[in-house]
């Protein structure tokens, strides 16, 4: 009975850069995909409902809650995850910035703050302080109060910027 | 943020680097408990009950039994092969399963562990409960009425600890309550003599900590030689015990491992998933996964609901004279840490001013809702709400600034908290000084109105004993032939940056950077016993031992080089792994080389501390220190609408010596968010046992939008802690003054009085009708 419900498929998208093939279900979701793989717990689950934003990943580069979207969607698409960040073991500019501003610390949630700041500054390069407060207002940090989250986000674009010169 | 110390410059104390555990968390390789995978595991599920007190007259499990994909069903048949099938922290009420009665809506009835969580699911929706439901019980003040259901019609296993002088603990002293704390000290007929005497109720609000990591444990006792259980959890010793005491299992026989916690904030102390998961697991023989959901931890564990009774005596000119109050805090239907809780409610009910008369009932009361236990603040936040909405209000009946009325009674720096205390370590009027500067509380008459919209501040103290009871703190350091160090102790990370600062005290003494050190993870087996991470107690009480361990390790090294050298170890110095002499630098590495040969040697300093028991101390033993939150606040309150903007938000620690100073900054800012939201809008709605707002959606947490648009923290140095370096403790004590300095504001703003929280704008609203009806 579960079985018929819940139909296997292959599924092929691209993560981090690299091709996936994998077979899966219609019932699972992407988080879960991800979370199945030995290099993809990066990806945290909290709320798994939409709400908190700690399974944040980029689906073609918009920030998605990967609890709420299922696997099939992503078919053919280009998914990112903290995991991909990171170009020959140097950290992003704004895994860097969260790292240097101390913008974490359970760490529970910040997989997805970054993954929505690379969203936000792949948009806009040179956010002001109220978009930046209005974009990371979409996910839940419970422990840092905020204010060095959002000074690492505007610091990861003043250093992408630099990079980019 | 800023720093006032005047201490040179050190390799690593102070230092604004990169946090220990950077690298892992931004990049996704911390390993958090939800993240272990064993082979061959399972996952469980828990039937709860719908109702909030009901008999359970029959369970029928047989069909889940049968259910593919099924490997054990726990219901109260299998726990009474177990011996001890409760827990608790004084008290044993809560079962691993409900047994005879269930108490509130959430109760686990039965649980399951299966293939993967649907088919948990799906069998614990073919498990038959027949209940009889009961009366709920969930009225603060009428609980103990003689008409009252009562949640434990026989008295639970439980124990009252050793209190010193003026305090007393009860088991049950009436119906409904598992616990009474009473604190008494200075004379009777104090209130005689003074010239007014105030009475005031505060009520306040219950949040759930909502930690983003969900309560979660991987247990697997599929060999017959012991456990292994992998916890999100801040006290894993404690936890081995309780194990050991529920499945009569030898404590060598059960390791704990605590990896990463994704958040806790007090409710991970003490049995939670793990007591279910490791039954299941011995009924399976297979590794069982228990990963709550994140509503289901609404009804795990939650801060008190209260209501603080405060009658206070003062002199005309403001001098505090006596204070008498009865706290009654909701503990839920099991007791978990409501008794400690009560005990610290009611001794830091009368916050950091001097009285000479105190009388102190605290009551944890028994509901038909979910239990209550350790929140940051630890009844520190409900004390703090009262405490200091009543202090600015009797200023105010007598016509004293509220800011005056502090300083007239604050206690010294110095001056024990009350007979038999260790003595204030914070210079409470330097930090109130400090917010009124940084408010510009002086000058809060000149602001501006605009229309139906007035603004005001208000400020307050918040103030608790820290470090916990009677706590020991053992650490271990290592340091290898190359000059690695290894650093051994019980702290656990949970994101409050224990393992820097635990590991720039180690560096700082052998001479190293931080780089140098691994914090080792936390296993029962290998780490060295520690009673909890809790009491924001790393630094003050861990960071003494990891210090001591640390010098041990020094002055093996320094004298091992004497021998080599022929000199006396005095002589010489250690840093960069290497001997110094004068001007002269051996490299260890050789010189220790030359001495074992082989694959050289290892230097192991043990450090140990605490702080000693005296029958004089109320509380068994001296505080080790004061933690104090000072904040203050400016609104905007809308006469209209009722809306209260907080406009400005500033607090202000004392981490006597900040060991990192973006770890407390974050300590500080994180902890007043979450007072902020107390304030203003977070809260556990109840409708009778039920509760309607326990999902992430409607129960709403703080968003960097609800920040105030001046939001500004400052850590002190006021170099007075017991820790290494003087650090004293951090991560409580701002959240306890935001509530009451926005309280304060408000009465400042549009002279009226809020006393319950959260501070909605009907609240206002009503008040300000109140105000205008004589
Ligand atoms: S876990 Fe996906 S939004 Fe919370
Ligand atoms: S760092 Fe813990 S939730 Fe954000």
């Amino acid at each position: 009975m579960a079985e018929r419900l819940d139909p296997r498929f292959d599924l092929s998208f691209t993560l981090n850069g690299a091709p996936v093939e994998v077979a899966t279900t219609t019932a699972t979701t992407l988080a879960d995909l991800l979370r199945e793989r030995r290099d993809g717990r990066g990806t945290k689950l909290a709320c798994e409902r939409a709400v908190c934003g700690a399974c944040t990943v980029l689906i073609d580069g918009l920030p998605r809650a990967g609890c709420s979207v299922f696997a099939f969607e992503v078919a053919g698409c280009e998914v990112v995850t903290v995991e991909g960040l990171a170009t020959d073991g140097a950290l992003s500019p704004v895994q860097a910035a969260f790292a240097d501003n101390a913008a974490f610390q359970c760490g529970f949630c910040t997989a997805g703050m970054i993954l929505l700041a690379e969203a936000l500054l792949a948009r806009d390069p040179d956010p002001d302080e109220a978009t930046i407060r209005d974009w990371i207002s979409s996910n839940i940090c419970r422990c840092t109060g905020y204010g060095p989250i959002l000074e690492a986000v505007g610091d990861a674009a003043r250093r992408r910027r630099e990079a980019a010169r | 943020m800023t720093a006032t110390t005047n201490d040179p410059p050190t390799r690593n104390i102070g230092r604004a680097d990169r946090r220990a555990d950077a690298r892992e968390k931004v990049s996704g390789q911390g390993v958090y408990t939800v993240d272990i995978d064993l082979p061959g595991m399972l996952h469980a599920r828990v039937l709860r009950s719908p109702h909030g007190h009901a008999r359970i007259r029959a369970i029928d499990a047989s069909a889940a039994r049968a259910m593919p994909g099924v490997h054990a069903v726990l219901t109260r048949d299998e726990t009474a092969a177990i011996p001890m099938p409760v827990y608790g922290y004084f008290i044993k009420d809560q079962p691993i399963v409900a047994t005879d009665k269930v108490r509130y809506e959430g109760d686990i009835v039965a649980a399951v562990a299966a293939e993967d969580e649907g088919a948990a699911n799906r069998a614990l929706a073919a498990i038959r409960v027949d209940y009889e439901p009961l009366p709920v019980v969930t009225d603060l003040e009428s609980a103990s009425d003689p008409d009252a259901a009562e949640l434990f019609e026989d008295a639970p296993v439980g124990i009252v600890p050793k209190y010193g002088a003026g305090a007393s603990g009860a088991l049950r002293p009436r119906r409904n309550v598992c616990y009474r704390f009473s604190y008494e000290t200075g004379p009777a007929d104090a209130f005689a003599e003074c010239d007014h005497v105030f009475e005031d109720v505060f009520r306040f609000s219950r949040m759930h900590h909502f930690h983003l990591e969900p309560f979660v444990c991987v247990a697997d006792w599929s060999r017959e030689d012991g456990v292994a259980l992998w916890t999100s959890c801040q006290n894993p010793f404690a936890v081995r015990k309780e194990i050991a005491r529920i499945f009569g299992l030898a404590e060598n026989r059960i390791s704990v491992r605590v990896p990463y916690i994704g958040g806790a904030f007090g409710s991970k102390n003490g049995c939670k998933t793990e007591p279910v998961a490791l039954a299941l697991s011995r009924l399976a023989g297979r590794p069982v996964r228990f990963c709550l959901t994140l509503e289901e931890g609404f009804l795990t564990n939650t801060q008190h609901a209260a209501i603080l009774k405060l009658k206070t005596g003062v002199m005309r000119d403001g001098t505090l004279v006596a204070r008498e109050s009865e706290i009654l805090l909701d503990s839920g239907a099991y007791s978990d840490g409501s008794p400690l809780v009560a005990e610290k409610a009611g001794y830091r009910i009368s916050g950091p001013y001097r009285y000479r008369r105190i009388k102190t009932d605290c009551y944890s009361v028994m509901t038909n809702t979910a239990p209550a236990g350790p929140f940051r603040g630890f009844g520190g936040t409900q004390a703090s709400w009262a405490c200091e909405s009543q202090i600015d209000m009797i200023a105010r009946r007598l016509g004293i600034d509220p800011c005056e009325m502090r300083h007239k009674n604050l206690i010294d720096l110095g001056e024990p908290f009350v007979p038999g205390e260790s003595g204030m370590d914070s210079d409470l009027r330097e930090g109130l000084d400090l917010v009124v500067r940084e408010l510009g509380y002086r000058r809060r008459g000149a602001l501006p109105d605009d229309g139906a919209v007035k603004r005001g501040m208000g400020l307050a103290i918040g103030f608790k004993d820290g470090g916990g009871i009677n706590k020991p703190a053992l650490a271990r350091v290592k340091v290898s032939t190359n000059g690695d160090i290894f650093l051994q102790c019980g702290t656990v990370e949970i994101g409050q940056g224990a393992h820097t600062a635990l590991s720039a005290v180690a560096a700082e003494r052998l001479g190293a950077d931080r780089a140098r050190v691994r914090y080792m993870p936390i296993d029962t087996d290998h780490s060295p016993f520690d009673q909890g991470t809790n009491a924001s107690s790393g630094i003050a009480v861990m960071g003494q031992a990891v210090d001591r361990a640390a010098l041990a390790a020094r002055r093996q090294i320094l004298e091992f080089a004497a021998g080599t050298l022929g000199c006396a170890a005095e002589e010489l110095d250690l840093a960069g792994w290497e001997i110094r002499r004068g001007n002269e630098a051996h490299p260890l590495a050789p010189m220790i080389m030359d001495r074992f040969g082989g694959t050289g040697w290892e230097f192991v300093g043990e450090g140990f501390h605490k702080a000693p028991n005296s029958p004089a101390a109320p509380l068994e033993s001296p505080c080790v220190f004061w933690e104090i939150g000072w904040g203050g606040a400016q609104v905007a309150v809308d006469t209209e609408t009722g809306k209260v903007t907080v406009e400005t938000l500033f607090v202000t620690g004392d981490a006597g010596r900040a060991i990192h100073p973006l770890v407390c900054r974050g300590q500080d800012e994180g902890a007043a968010v979450m007072g902020l939201a107390q304030a203003l809008f977070e809260r556990m709605i109840y409708d009778g046992s039920r509760l309607v707002n326990g999902d992430a959606l409607t129960y709403r947490v703080p968003l960097a939008d609800d920040l105030p648009a001046d939001f500004r923290s400052v850590t002190q140095e006021q170099g007075h802690g017991p820790g290494p370096f003087g650090a004293k403790g951090m991560g409580e004590g701002a959240m306890l003054p935001v509530a009451s300095a926005i309280a304060n504001a408000i009465h400042d703003a549009v002279g009226i009085r809020l006393t319950e929280l959260p501070l909605t704008p009907e609240r206002v609203l009503a008040a300000l009708a109140a105000k205008d009806t004589p």
